[in-house]
């Protein structure tokens, strides 16, 4: 019995193809993928922190927000020029990406330590 | 030696005398406390060129010595005379100057001159038309009280009048005035400059027919039996006057916004004030208890003026005489005149109810030296010392309405002072926090007492830049957000590179 296709129907169509093209990814994707996720779900907790209490050392809140967006607009730097799919980056080599990562975090890191108070 | 006579305390109202001395508390005395003293050093060596001659000029040296000496003794002696005025350890006046219009009033009320001889005052009698009246010699005043016994007097000899009685009282120093049934223009300007107004019609005297003095003749009730006292210990003593007081003369009415003038004795509601010789055609402008009798004016700087409407009330005859109040059936063998007219020349002449504030101090809880700058949020302490004199030396006060203010344009604190009982007043609070310039002040008027208007300016500061606290705790979430990116960025490092 073949009804025509539902909303529903495409939902979850569209659904399963996200997630087996998804799995398709190389791990070290996945595992930035991961990392930013984390970075995010830290900036969620702060604002709704600040929202309940109030922004009184409002100079410790952002920094706190600025560590968590700053490693993930990083991490996402870091994606784009390692993927392999991506032709723009093609000549770029992993390591040189990496190196440039972990530079920009220390940068980003002194900064918040600074900011914090 | 003249060092040690002078002593400042912290109560104020200074004025500077015409030699720019400045009068502590304003209550003047002569201008040598409270002056920049010229120390007279006199050098008794000889100096070190005359060594060579010294053995040829010994004895003229001697006699040189010995009579600076004797000048400097002299000097020295004349200047300790003058200073037997009142003085700021010892507030009693001393020296009181009397005006008579009659010497016969030195007899007549010899009971009242002689109790106040035996407390230690020097009178000086003098007929109201003396020309040798003076208050005053080059700037210094000559006595520290007055009593104007000279109802009918229209002018003073000398170089005595309104101005210069205003100027008296002005300058601290105390002053009794009696009226009567004649008292002139002059009387009347005095108590009229001084808030007390006796009544306008000349030939009124206080009738009551309510509560008049009963005796044997059948009187016009002018002779007035009162017992209307102000409820005060300082000014009346601590025990009560049983017996009426006999009152023949005028009455005064004070304005009752005016809260320096009091009325000590008043009149019953009964009471009017009219010629008792002729028929009343309107209703008189003064009755009731409106009528003061007897009344007293502390001034601002603390001079204590008394005015009465009646010469007699200080009088053998009044002081002596039994006394009936019409309508009650209690006779007493003696007026309450002599008690009454005893305790208030106690008050008046600064015996009591005279307070100093002396040993104002202040420091952090915890330290002892005063501080010269406060930060917000510190504990401080505040005490001070607080005297009474009684008559002959100075009592601890003690009272448990004494109040100090932690002001700028408006108290920001506000602490009633605990007390040890031994004259010490302390409060302790917390620094409000505002910075500024501050002032402690202490601000205290009571009935009777001497006003005391402390203040003393103290800066409050904000917390420097390491004086906050290191870690606020509401912000401990944010810490750990950035230490945990941070943890995150090793972990994931290390994740990534040694996976496969």
């Amino acid at each position: 019995m073949g009804k025509s296709p539902t909303t529903k129907d495409d939902a979850q169509a569209l659904f399963h193809s996200l997630r087996s093209a998804y799995s398709a990814t190389p791990t070290n994707l996945k595992i930035i993928d991961l990392y930013v996720v984390f970075a995010v779900f830290i900036a969620l907790i702060q604002v709704v922190y600040m929202a309940v209490v109030g922004s009184f050392p409002f100079n410790s809140f952002l920094s706190g927000v600025l560590s968590c967006v700053g490693t993930a607009v990083l991490a996402v730097c870091l994606r784009i020029q390692v993927n392999k799919e991506n032709k723009e980056f093609k000549d770029l080599p992993p390591e040189h990406a990496f190196a440039d990562f972990v530079l920009c975090n220390l940068v980003l890191h002194l900064v918040i330590m600074n900011f914090l108070g | 030696m003249i060092g040690n006579k002078i002593r400042h305390d912290t109560t104020w109202n200074h004025r500077d005398d015409r030699y720019g001395c400045k009068r502590t508390r304003n209550r003047g005395g002569d201008s040598v406390h409270g002056c920049k003293v010229v120390v007279i050093r006199v050098n008794l060596q000889s100096p070190n060129t005359s060594r060579l001659r010294s053995r040829t000029l010994n004895p003229n040296q001697n006699m040189a010595k010995f009579s600076i000496a004797t000048v400097f003794i002299a000097s020295i002696s004349l200047l300790l005379a003058l200073t037997r005025s009142f003085s700021v350890e010892n507030p009693t006046d001393r020296r009181i100057l009397v005006l008579l219009d009659d010497l016969a009033l030195k007899s007549s009320h010899s009971i009242f001159f002689t109790s106040l001889q035996a407390r230690g005052f020097e009178l000086d009698f003098k007929l109201s038309d003396d020309p040798k009246i003076a208050l005053q010699r080059y700037g210094q005043h000559l006595y520290d009280g007055l009593v104007l016994f000279s109802p009918t007097t229209e002018r003073f000899g000398g170089s005595l009048d309104v101005a210069a009685i205003l100027d008296f009282v002005d300058s601290g120093k105390d002053l009794i005035v009696a009226a009567d049934a004649s008292a002139s223009d002059l009387i009347r300007n005095i108590a009229a400059e001084c808030g007390v107004d006796f009544d306008e019609d000349p030939s009124a005297v206080v009738i009551d027919h309510g509560s008049y003095a009963v005796s044997g003749t059948e009187g016009d009730h002018t002779l007035i039996a009162a017992d209307d006292f102000i409820q005060s210990d300082v000014l009346l003593g601590s025990t009560k006057i049983e017996a009426p007081v006999l009152f023949k003369g005028i009455g005064h009415s004070v304005n009752p916004a005016n809260s320096l003038v009091l009325k000590v004795l008043s009149a019953s509601p009964s009471a009017y004030s009219a010629n008792p010789k002729s028929k009343l055609s309107s209703p008189p402008s003064l009755s009731g208890s409106s009528i003061s009798l007897v009344s007293v004016v502390q001034a601002r700087n603390n001079a204590r003026v008394v005015f009465s409407g009646s010469l007699d009330l200080f009088s053998n005859k009044f002081f002596k005489s039994p006394v009936q109040k019409a309508g009650s059936s209690n006779k007493y063998a003696k007026s309450g005149n002599e008690q009454f007219v005893t305790e208030l020349s106690k008050w008046v002449f600064h015996e009591r109810g005279h307070l100093k504030a002396v040993n104002v101090r202040h420091h952090r809880v915890g330290e002892t030296d005063e501080p010269a700058i406060y930060r917000i949020n510190d504990d401080l302490q505040y005490s001070v010392e607080i005297y009474e004199w009684s008559g002959s030396s100075w009592e601890p006060y003690v009272a448990n309405d004494v109040q100090v203010q932690f002001y700028m344009m408006s108290p920001y604190v506000l602490k009633t002072m605990s007390t040890n009982k031994k004259g010490l007043y302390h409060a302790s609070f917390k620094v409000p926090d505002v910075y500024g310039v501050f002032q402690f002040k202490v601000e205290y008027q009571r009935l009777g007492y001497t006003s005391l208007s402390l203040a003393k300016q103290i800066p409050v500061r904000p917390f420097r830049h390491n004086e906050y606290e290191r870690f606020i705790p509401t912000a401990f979430p944010y810490y750990g957000a950035s230490f945990s990116t941070m943890a995150g960025f090793l972990i994931f490092s290390f994740i990534y590179l040694y996976s496969k």
